[in-house]
């Protein structure tokens, strides 16, 4: 009941320490004001993509190719004689494109290599093909009938792996990317920081160092989530904006809200921000000096975890997906994406669920352990062999 | 004024630490009594914060064991509320407001939100920082933070506080408030273990002493005991007019020590047993002394004579 009490007060003081609603609110209107900004401009920066492509033609050029080029550029024919000029003046007239057509080829002048080229060369080999079909002989029907693709008529038994639940994996992944990132921040400002402040012996006079290992780490976690949950929230809000904007409805965002899934991925995700953060902890106790430790960039190494998760979405059934969603440092991210976009079975979910339970109580011991004996070297930063060496004494 | 029972509330018997080669603490056995001010003296890196972080369990003796007797609690660590703790690496959360750290201090050692918040309001106005409660510890002066972080340790009223160098870093005139303040929250019923160099300090606030030196017991008993047993002495300062040779005050009769304190300056410290009358008639045989000064031996000589005896 003591240790129960004295890990709340501790976890109470991490996240009213971390968790400042004010900044919150600061982040969420920054956000809001950069992501309309990003909207907007893009809009803007790419509302002359519609535009038809201005490109100019030799007068000599043949029909049929003058004809399949109009239906998709404005066209210009400039006399033969004109060529020259028009080449030597791509200089200063950078936005001018010459096309010549010869029998057995094609050649484009223009500045320099631009997505317009490689436009314009998409059309001409659609043209060439329609041609080279032609003059074998084939109807223009024959043709659409070469050229459709095979008809295929799919039936599954599993429908539930389409482009949508695909889509609600990553933000999955990408809510776990920010809650690594929240983590890392926060947890060395709360460890290392306290011990630059020399607040840390004072505190374990008072506490043991599991119930202060374990205040900070569910402090840590608390804030983490609650930010997480925030950004998660106004990213449904965003998506349902985004559908209005593009003149679809606004309830469509809720084709990609698969409830279940969710429903697993709350607690996978909540144990294992719990894992990267006693990990996180038991780094942080053995880095003295922030700026200077080689240690530091330890910190990132759940980072490593998430990123692994991303491998998947291309093969949920491999032997990889199936470790990673095993891997109790990699299961958080990794068994909710494989849940939402193949067939898991439930013992699956369980046995994955306990193991990474596991293995958060044990890390928490252990990173309390190592705060215990780092916090006993002074004057120099611990090794990790001497931190190996006083955990085996201690 | 508490009723000073003889209750052993604190007793280290042989207790021993050593880290790597080096012997922190060498075999030391003290006990505290209910009431006590009770002194660990003795120079940087003698062993005494060693000493206090095995009583507080935060790290092990490799030999020895400790006792504690506070709250009925026999042998065993009492409760973080029954402690309080000043280290002498001391911090406080500079980024946050004053009162909240104190608060928060206070509960994790078991008091209620409330009265601590109550208690710390208390103190601050004592100190005349009331009207700073909800500022940042970074805007205070060095002295201010120190005497925060001194009613973070004792805010909860423990009835046992271990003070690790309190006066370290404190100009004179705070260092006679942290006095006063010791000596009043020993009269409102905590027994208080300090640490300390300065002995002069010491002298004015402890009632029981224990002088170590390179992790071993030099002195261990009351402050009037040390000078019963090594204040009876006699020191003879002398300014002499030209260079002078030590064998020439060795030989004198009943003199304990010669210490050279430049060529010209000689300080003589003759036993219990010799008389001013005698060491004077001595002196005067003595050609070219200008300037004789005589006083019992303060805390710090008889340390220094009991290390060098050692």
């Amino acid at each position: 009941m003591k240790y129960l009490k004295q890990v709340i007060t501790v976890t109470s003081w991490e996240f009213s320490r971390f968790f400042k609603p004010k900044n919150e609110a600061l982040g969420i209107v920054i956000m809001l004001v950069v992501s309309t900004v990003f909207f907007f401009g893009g809009r803007y920066a790419f509302s002359d993509s519609d535009k038809k492509l201005e490109i100019s033609v030799l007068n000599n050029t043949d029909v049929t190719l003058t004809e399949f080029l109009n239906s998709h550029y404005v066209l210009n024919e400039i006399p033969i004689d004109d060529k020259a000029n028009f080449i030597g003046d791509l200089g200063n007239e950078r936005d001018r494109v010459l096309l010549e057509a010869y029998s057995d080829n094609f050649i484009l002048h223009a500045y320099k290599n631009t997505s317009d080229i490689n436009k314009i060369k998409a059309h001409l080999t659609e043209y060439h093909k329609q041609s080279e079909m032609q003059k074998i002989g084939l109807s223009p029907d024959e043709l659409t009938t070469v050229l459709s693709p095979a008809p295929v008529i799919e039936s599954f038994v599993y429908t539930d792996n389409s482009g949508k639940r695909v889509v609600l994996s990553y933000f999955f992944a990408g809510i776990m990317l920010m809650a690594v990132f929240l983590s890392f921040a926060y947890q060395f400002t709360a460890i290392t920081g306290e011990k630059q402040l020399k607040i840390t012996e004072q505190i374990v006079s008072a506490i043991s160092p599991q119930v202060w290992m374990d205040g900070k780490i569910f402090g840590i976690t608390l804030t983490g989530i609650s930010s997480m949950l925030i950004y998660a929230v106004l990213s449904i809000v965003g998506g349902m904006l985004f559908f209005q904007f593009r003149g679809l409805p606004a309830s469509g965002i809720l084709d990609y809200i698969y409830l279940p899934s969710i429903v697993i991925y709350l607690p996978f995700a909540l144990v294992g921000i719990l894992t990267w953060n006693a990990i996180l902890a038991a780094i942080a106790s053995i880095i003295t000096e922030p700026n200077n430790s080689g240690k530091s960039s330890l910190m990132m190494l759940p980072l490593v975890f998430v990123i692994a998760s991303f491998l998947v979405t291309r093969d949920p059934d491999s032997g990889l997906s199936i470790f990673l969603s095993w891997f109790p440092l990699t299961s958080a991210t990794s068994m909710p994406m494989r849940w939402a976009i193949t067939e898991v079975g439930y013992w699956q979910l369980a046995g994955s669920f306990i193991l990474m339970v596991l293995t958060f109580y044990f890390l928490r011991k252990l990173a309390a352990k190592i705060f215990r004996v780092s916090i006993l070297i002074t004057g120099k930063e611990p090794t990790f062999s001497e931190v190996y060496k006083l955990s085996k004494q201690a | 004024m508490i009723d000073k029972m003889q209750k052993t509330v604190l007793k280290a018997n042989s207790i021993s630490k050593a880290f790597l080669n080096v012997k922190a603490v060498n075999n030391i056995s003290f006990a505290v009594e209910q009431g006590d001010i009770y002194a660990f003296l003795g120079p940087n890196g003698a062993g005494k914060t060693t000493t206090l972080r095995m009583l507080l369990d935060i790290i092990k003796p490799d030999s020895g064991h400790i006792e504690w007797n506070l709250n009925g609690k026999q042998n065993l660590l009492p409760d973080a509320e029954h402690i309080g703790y000043l280290p002498e690496e001391r911090g406080l959360y500079l980024d946050i407001p004053i009162l909240k750290s104190l608060v928060y201090l206070a509960t994790i050692r078991g008091m209620e939100k409330t009265h601590a918040k109550k208690a710390a309001l208390e103190w601050m106005e004592r100190l005349g920082l009331a009207d700073r409660a909800k500022e940042k510890l970074q805007v205070l002066s060095k002295g201010n933070q120190q005497k925060i972080q001194f009613v973070a340790s004792i805010l909860h009223k423990p009835e046992f506080a271990i003070l690790d160098e309190p006066f370290s870093g404190l100009d004179p005139l705070n260092q006679e408030i942290f006095i006063d303040f010791i000596k009043e929250i020993n009269n409102q019923g905590t027994t208080i273990l300090l640490s300390a160099h300065q002995m002069s300090l010491v002298e004015k606030v402890a009632n029981k002493l224990f002088l170590i030196n390179n992790g071993k017991e030099v002195y261990n008993g009351s402050l009037s005991g040390i000078y019963q047993s090594f204040g009876e002495k006699i020191i003879i300062e002398l300014q002499l007019e030209s260079p002078f040779n030590e064998t020439t005050f060795q030989n004198l009769k009943g003199v304990d020590s010669v210490i050279r304190v430049d060529d010209f300056r000689a300080k003589i410290t003759y036993g219990p047993q010799s008389s001013m009358k005698n060491v004077l008639h001595d002196l005067t045989k003595i050609d070219g002394i200008c300037d004789i000064t005589s006083h019992k031996p303060d805390l710090h000589e008889i340390f220094l004579q009991l290390v060098k005896k050692q």
